[in-house]
């Protein structure tokens, strides 16, 4: 078991970092298009053309483009991700500092998305065939049909501005004082065993996190109804109901088992697209993570931001889809007896 | 070939979901066309005096101005209907930008499979690692802010929808025994994949279609709310929620209108794409999820 | 309440999840303050913890509180001693004695000395170290240490505004032994400083937090904890402020501030500050006509401005200075006249079938309705026969721009000059060689220049008084008005106001 994860983690990683080199060349380009000279960008308002020019050799932007991106590559690899060039420090910490908050808004978010999802999957698919069933599926329609981010504007403007009942900014209540240990926070305030600090984060992350939750619970819904439909027609489940096993039980204990599994690869991708959603939604709640990060250094055209953060977001994106397929390998019994 | 198709056609007709789309889609359609017969003012016409006027039908409101004016004192209505215009632009262009390159690339793949569907796949999973948003940031970042650059970002972004899902229907409609038998026929590869396999998976790309121009409206409305779509002088609804969020708590109906504008339309190609699909080819319904 | 909130959303009843967190959100709103913390919602975060590094006027007040500057200003803005007990700039200007106080120590307990000063405004410099302040001090030739706490600088060419600049931007003492050992990078993760606070937590874009420095030479601030939220949307300050989360805070938009005002436990200012709203201008291309520039300036009705965006509350300027400073005009006006910028037009054959053309940007964020302002301006150009098509930028690209000549016809610009000193006003947006300035005519250019040697401060504020009126009157500038700082706090925090708009957390007070 733990050796055929090895061996599919190993093949995936095989697959994931030709992916990522390409994505990094394929950034680096679409960046250098830009009509900013970084040089330029990264010197004191008053420095003189010559600074400048001797600045633009320093960076190696005279070079071909070839040559920039193989500089770029190998300072990467040793992870020099470059300063950025409004903070003027190293990329690499800042990403460290706002990476957590972000994978931990997006996994709670996943959590509530994958909650909705087959609570609602279960409800379509137990409601199936009747009135009941399909203004469900309407229903299912009309929340695909609101992105994240409205969701993300409508909150504050319900629980924030109208009827102030939820923070809808930054993560922790400012009496509070921050713990460091994992950037993690809802684990940091465990750690400290402060429960209170602990619902406090969980509160400044309920809206952005059910906002994003929301907009990708329905396809998680959708796509577990479709494989219960089919799994329900499979003979074993027939032959369960000829032995005359409750309709209940066969929903949660045969069919369910076996619809998780194309549900969980929907997740997997789903995920990368939620994790995409985090950056609109951190704007929007001034949530200090990757995303305003990054918006944040496409408004300065501070490029090794951009860059980093970009490969960053490939980067877990990958490393979610391993772990989904890792999953889906412990999960599947035929492929495990393989 | 023609007649499942003249069947198909009437199914989809009677699909109460179809209709509901299209009433929806007409309807931001028609608005979108004939806005500048529609608008009871010019959308950037200002009146500083004015601002924040809210809708004619609560306290404070002005008939003049029926869904109320923005922080410059511009009609939100008149706005709204602007909106539309460069909301289906987007949409549509965008759109089919995304499905010629996706579907093209998609029966390529499939039909011949081999080296070229190993290239294609790699190159979509390489697109695929990126979260959209991020990968649409980045790509305006480079092209600088402007309705054709969200277009073309979108094109570039979302070809990946079209063929990966494509792609697996091209495979699965190879293997039919009429396709086969069309290249022992002697027809071309060029006849055979317009003539035999296009058709069949003509539905599944129109239902795609429909679908793709409701994420076309929701990625310009993202983009717009950034401030890298359109200019200052066109009105969009992202724009407008990103100016409706300056001043949420004078009047929150600034937000909530183009917030609702979005939500319809998306709503409405998503019901068309849904009706659709139920309509088209009844087994995708079940079988596979966009 | 975790648990019960997934069970909930289980159910797929959300709403009703929300409905379940009012008890919870309650607690929120009502914290007791305590006697000697405070809680500020601020717009930006420091650029980095190097205060030489970067010039922002919004991390100004932030920087005071750790470190000290040579000199300091009063509320008024009068230079005032602060670590420099004494100074005595040359009749030639280009040297200044300083004295510093013996009594100042670093947080790490180092005493101050005339060698910090030294680092700090020369060596830093000549060692190459990438800070903004190797401009403002490019003139110094050398600091000469005279004892531990007497200094002389001396400046390459006149520096009239020597003192100023010890007060201004980014001009704070860092503490050369511990700078040394610990370098650039490590002095940023852990820095130190002589002010009234030390650095206790900071977490990027997210949150300062200052513990007193009991250990200060100064007045002691009452405030024991002090906590800088960075919250940089408005609305969300807005919102932070009603809940009680922060106790104080700037930049929001000024309907709201008259809304809140109305909160019992509220009370909301606009103060205006030395910091002026106008367009950088260029003095060719589709500006090379002065009859285009000037009608563009009559065309703009600035008391509509400052009443739709600002309240009335931000004062129109006719120059490019704010009132109360050395050079502002009192009895100059520009006027606003929209037939007389038509006729302006009509000499040069423009009409508004046939309008005069430009492009003009703006920011949008960059300062409270900078977007607003410029789309307001795009309107009332086209009534006169003016079509500027309107471009957004950001701010950081504006020197960059304006560096390659690439800058539009007009740029709508804020600067602040929390000094108040002309030539941080008219001097630098109109001398050519300056990376502020977009004009480059070397009519009021070489004007401009000639006052940066002028070493007598009459004669000084003499020639810019009259420099801002012909620069206006040939349209080489075109001000709008004085910015305002809105700012809202709970009514019984008080602080001193200062006419630059530093708010300052050692002066603040519970009362």
């Amino acid at each position: 078991m733990i050796v055929q994860l090895l061996g599919l983690f190993a093949r995936r990683l095989l697959v994931a970092i030709p992916i990522l080199f390409v994505v990094s060349a394929l950034v680096f380009v679409v960046l250098r298009v830009l009509p900013v000279d970084p040089a330029a960008m990264s010197m004191p308002p008053n420095a003189t053309k010559s600074e400048i020019e001797a600045k633009r050799q320093e960076m190696g932007l005279d070079r071909p483009l070839p040559e920039q991106y193989a500089i770029w590559l190998g300072k990467t690899l040793k992870g020099d991700f470059g300063a950025s060039i409004h903070f003027r420090r190293a990329v690499s910490s800042l990403i460290a500092e706002t990476l957590p908050a972000t994978i931990e808004l997006a996994l709670l978010a996943m959590l509530l998305a994958a909650g909705l999802g087959f609570a609602g999957g279960l409800l379509l698919f137990h409601w199936r065939g009747t009135w009941r069933g399909e203004a469900a599926d309407l229903g299912s329609t009309m929340l695909m049909s609101a992105p994240d981010f409205l969701w993300g504007l409508l909150f504050i403007l319900a629980f924030g501005v109208l009827w102030p009942l939820l923070p809808f900014t930054g993560r922790l209540a400012s009496s509070f004082a921050r713990p460091v240990h994992t950037g993690f926070l809802l684990l940091d305030t465990l750690i400290e065993g402060r429960l209170d600090m602990f619902l406090d984060v969980l509160k400044h992350m309920l809206l952005p996190a059910t906002a994003l939750g929301l907009a990708f619970s329905v396809p998680i819904m959708r796509v577990l109804r479709s494989s219960l439909y089919e799994i329900d027609h499979a003979d074993y489940i027939r032959q369960a109901r000829l032995r005359g096993v409750s309709e209940k039980r066969i929903l949660l204990r045969h069919a369910l088992k076996n619809a998780i599994l194309p549900t969980l690869t929907l997740m997997g991708v789903q995920f990368g697209f939620l994790f995409g959603g985090t950056l609109l939604i951190e704007v929007i709640y001034s949530y200090p993570g990757l995303g305003n990060l990054m918006v944040d250094a496409v408004r300065n055209a501070d490029l090794p931001i951009i860059q980093a953060v970009a490969l960053a977001y490939a980067a877990v994106v990958l490393v979610i889809n391993m772990i989904v397929d890792g999953l889906y390998l412990v999960l599947n019994p035929r492929l495990r007896a393989a | 070939m023609g007649k499942r198709l003249a069947r198909q056609d009437l199914a989809f007709l009677r699909s109460g979901r179809v209709i509901a789309g299209a009433i929806l889609v007409g309807t931001v359609m028609i608005c979108a066309l004939f806005a500048p017969l529609l608008v009871p003012h010019d959308p950037q016409e200002q009146n500083l005096i004015t601002t924040l006027v809210p809708p004619a039908w609560s306290a404070g409101g002005d008939p003049e101005f029926l869904l109320g004016t923005d922080s410059l004192g511009r009609d939100v209505l008149s706005r709204l209907l602007y909106g539309a215009r460069v909301a289906m632009t987007v949409a549509i262009l965008a759109s089919l930008g995304a499905m010629l390159i996706g579907a093209t690339l998609a029966h390529i793949a499939g039909y011949f499979g081999g080296k070229v569907d190993w290239v294609i796949g790699r190159a979509v999973d390489v697109w695929m690692s990126f979260p959209p948003v991020v990968l649409s940031l980045v790509l305006m970042t480079g092209l600088g802010a402007g309705i054709s650059s969200v277009i073309l970002a979108i094109v570039l972004v979302d070809w990946t929808r079209f063929c990966r899902v494509l792609r697996a229907e091209v495979l699965v409609t190879r293997r039919q025994d009429y396709v086969a038998a069309a290249r022992l026929v002697g027809f071309g590869h060029w006849r055979t994949l317009t003539r035999e396999i296009l058709p069949a998976t003509m539905p599944l790309l129109i239902t795609l279609f429909s679908i793709e121009m409701g994420i076309a409206v929701i990625v310009e409305a993202i983009l717009s709310f950034v401030g890298m779509s359109v200019g200052a002088n066109q009105s969009a609804w992202g724009q407008m929620i990103a100016d409706a969020r300056q001043t949420i708590y004078e009047s929150g109906w600034n937000l909530v209108l183009p917030m609702l504008a979005i939500f319809v339309t998306v709503l409405g190609f998503n019901l068309l794409g849904d009706g659709l699909r139920r309509s088209l080819d009844p087994r995708l319904m079940q079988a596979r999820e966009l | 309440m975790a648990n019960a909130l997934t069970r909930r959303s289980l159910l797929g009843a959300t709403a009703l999840g929300f409905f379940g967190l009012q008890s919870l959100a309650s607690r929120n709103r009502a914290r007791a303050a305590e006697p000697d913390a405070v809680t500020i919602g601020w717009p930006q975060d420091v650029p980095s913890w190097d205060p030489n590094q970067r010039f922002v006027p919004d991390a100004q007040p932030i920087f005071k509180m750790v470190f000290d500057q040579p000199l300091d200003q009063d509320p008024k803005l009068k230079l005032i001693p602060n670590v420099v007990k004494s100074w005595e700039l040359a009749a030639d200007a280009r040297s200044l004695p300083i004295e510093l106080r013996e009594d100042v120590v670093f947080h790490n307990g180092d005493k101050m000395t005339t060698a910090d000063f030294r680092y700090t405004f020369f060596e830093r410099i000549k060692a190459g170290h990438k800070v903004d302040i190797a401009n403002s001090w490019r003139k110094v030739t050398d600091i000469e240490i005279v004892s531990p706490t007497k200094a002389v600088m001396h400046f390459a060419s006149p520096a009239p505004t020597a003192p100023q600049w010890l007060a201004f931007l980014g001009s704070y003492v860092v503490p050369k032994d511990y700078m040394e050992k610990t370098g650039v990078d490590g002095f940023r993760d852990k820095p130190i400083g002589s002010g009234p606070y030390r650095l206790a937590e900071y977490e990027l874009n997210a949150r300062i937090v200052l513990e007193r420095n009991d250990a200060y030479w100064g007045q002691k601030a009452k405030m024991r904890r002090v906590t800088f939220e960075i919250i940089k949307d408005p609305s969300a300050r807005v919102a932070a402020t009603q809940s009680g989360e922060v106790d104080l805070t700037i930049s929001v938009p000024v309907r709201e501030v008259q809304r809140l005002k109305n909160e019992p436990n509220l009370d909301g200012e606009l103060n205006p500050i030395t910091r002026v709203i106008l367009l950088q201008v260029r003095d060719d291309l589709g500006f090379a006509d002065q009859n285009v520039r000037l009608a563009a300036h009559h065309a703009i009705d600035k008391k509509a401005l400052s009443q739709a965006f600002y309240g009335g509350a931000a004062v129109p300027l006719s120059v490019p200075a704010t009132p109360g400073t050395a050079a502002y005009l009192d009895d100059y006006r520009f006027s606003y006249d929209p037939e007389l910028a038509k006729q302006l037009l009509a000499k040069s054959g423009y009409s508004i079938e046939k309008p005069a053309k430009f492009t003009f940007a703006s920011t949008n964020g960059n300062f409270p309705s900078d977007y607003d302002i410029a789309r307001a301006l795009v309107q009332m150009w086209k009534k006169v026969g003016i079509e500027a098509d309107l471009e957004v930028i950001e701010y950081a690209k504006y020197f960059e721009l304006n560096r390659g000549a690439k800058l539009p016809e007009a740029t709508l610009y804020s600067f602040d000059n929390a000094t108040g000193d002309p030539e941080i006003f008219a001097g630098y947006l109109l001398n050519p060689k300056m990376p502020f300035s977009a004009w480059k005519g070397m009519e009021i250019g070489q004007r401009a220049i000639d006052l940066f040697n002028v070493a007598n401060y009459d004669e000084r504020v003499a020639g810019y008084k009259t420099l801002n009126k012909d620069a206006v009157e040939s349209g080489a500038s075109i001000p709008l008005l004085q910015s305002v700082q809105t700012l809202v706090r709970k009514k019984n925090l008080t602080y001193t106001r200062y006419e630059n708009g530093w708010v300052r957390a050692d002066t603040m007070a519970w009362g």
